[in-house]
């Protein structure tokens, strides 16, 4: 199994991180999620909670050894779920690759929430494993590369965060008051 | 916005997308400050309910049907059925014990 975890600050209150989290994609610095697709979305009348279900399509070429093992192809798709709780300030993702995901899952989870100074932190974790007995060194080398692969992504998806949120916000600041945001 | 699995629900996707984000951008601040009773809330949460149906309803209904037809097109049905059913996720991940493992 690989483990995963990561975390930054946004400078950027919680609720404008959580309406930059709908203009993420597309990112040029995550040139490889092509598509995006709400497939299931429900706003609860009593609590106010947000479910999302997502699915992201990313092209990835994966290295011929993967293809020829397990036929996977330049098309991956993953399922994801999001809630976001105003009452709590909260936002959790949780995601699961779809393609491949009879040998190995990669399971995503994100939380953004309030940080002192009208930041928001976010916490980032991710679980790669193959899933069933299989001839060993092919497993490991499966599992090696999906999580040099997540690693990569992770990195590009938090600078390529960063820019939608400062291009979405310190514009719009600069637009009502006429001045730069102030930092 | 992203383009959608299929070009033909593309154009569905983007109207979709754009009115689901001005109806957020509208609720997401007055929700968090609503927080002085339960009672408050449930009647603010109830009343954005609404009116995310009645403005985006129609377009999500169209939307849904071509993307519904897109997943079983590229093959995805099967994966996502069973996804669902390994994890249908239906609850905020946080009313489960925390998945952080000792370090």
């Amino acid at each position: 199994m690989h483990y995963f975890s990561q975390s930054c600050t946004y400078d950027h209150s919680w609720a404008r991180v959580v309406i930059g989290m709908w203009h993420k994609y597309p990112n040029p610095h995550c040139s490889h999620v092509v598509t995006v697709d709400v497939v299931d979305r429900t706003i609860n009348p009593e609590t106010g909670i947000i479910r999302t279900e997502r699915i992201l399509g990313c092209k990835q070429r994966a290295p011929i050894w993967i293809v020829k093992l397990f036929g996977g192809s330049e098309d991956a798709f993953v399922r994801e779920i999001s809630f976001v709780d105003p009452s709590t300030q909260t936002t959790t993702i949780s995601s699961i690759n779809l393609s491949l995901s009879q040998f190995a899952t990669c399971n995503e989870n994100i939380k953004y929430a309030p940080a002192p100074g009208g930041r928001t932190i976010f916490t980032q974790t991710a679980e790669i494993q193959t899933r069933m007995t299989m001839w060993r060194s092919a497993a490991d080398k499966l599992e090696g590369w999906l999580a040099q692969r997540f690693e990569q992504n992770a990195q590009l998806g938090k600078v390529g965060f960063t820019d939608v949120l400062k291009k979405l916000w310190d514009e719009a600041n600069e637009r009502k008051e006429g001045v730069p945001a102030s930092s | 916005m992203a383009q959608s699995l299929t070009s033909e629900c593309t154009p569905l996707k983007l109207e979709y997308d754009s009115c689901f984000n001005s109806w957020f951008e509208g609720y997401l601040e007055p929700a968090v400050s609503a927080s002085a009773s339960s009672e408050q809330r449930a009647k603010y949460s109830k009343e954005k309910a609404e009116e995310y149906e009645s403005k985006c309803g129609k377009i999500w209904a169209s939307y849904r049907a071509c993307v519904q037809k897109a997943v079983k097109e590229k093959g995805l049905n099967d994966l996502l059925d069973q996804a669902r059913e390994e994890n249908p996720l239906k609850e905020p991940p946080s009313n489960q014990s925390s998945s952080v493992p000792p370090s």
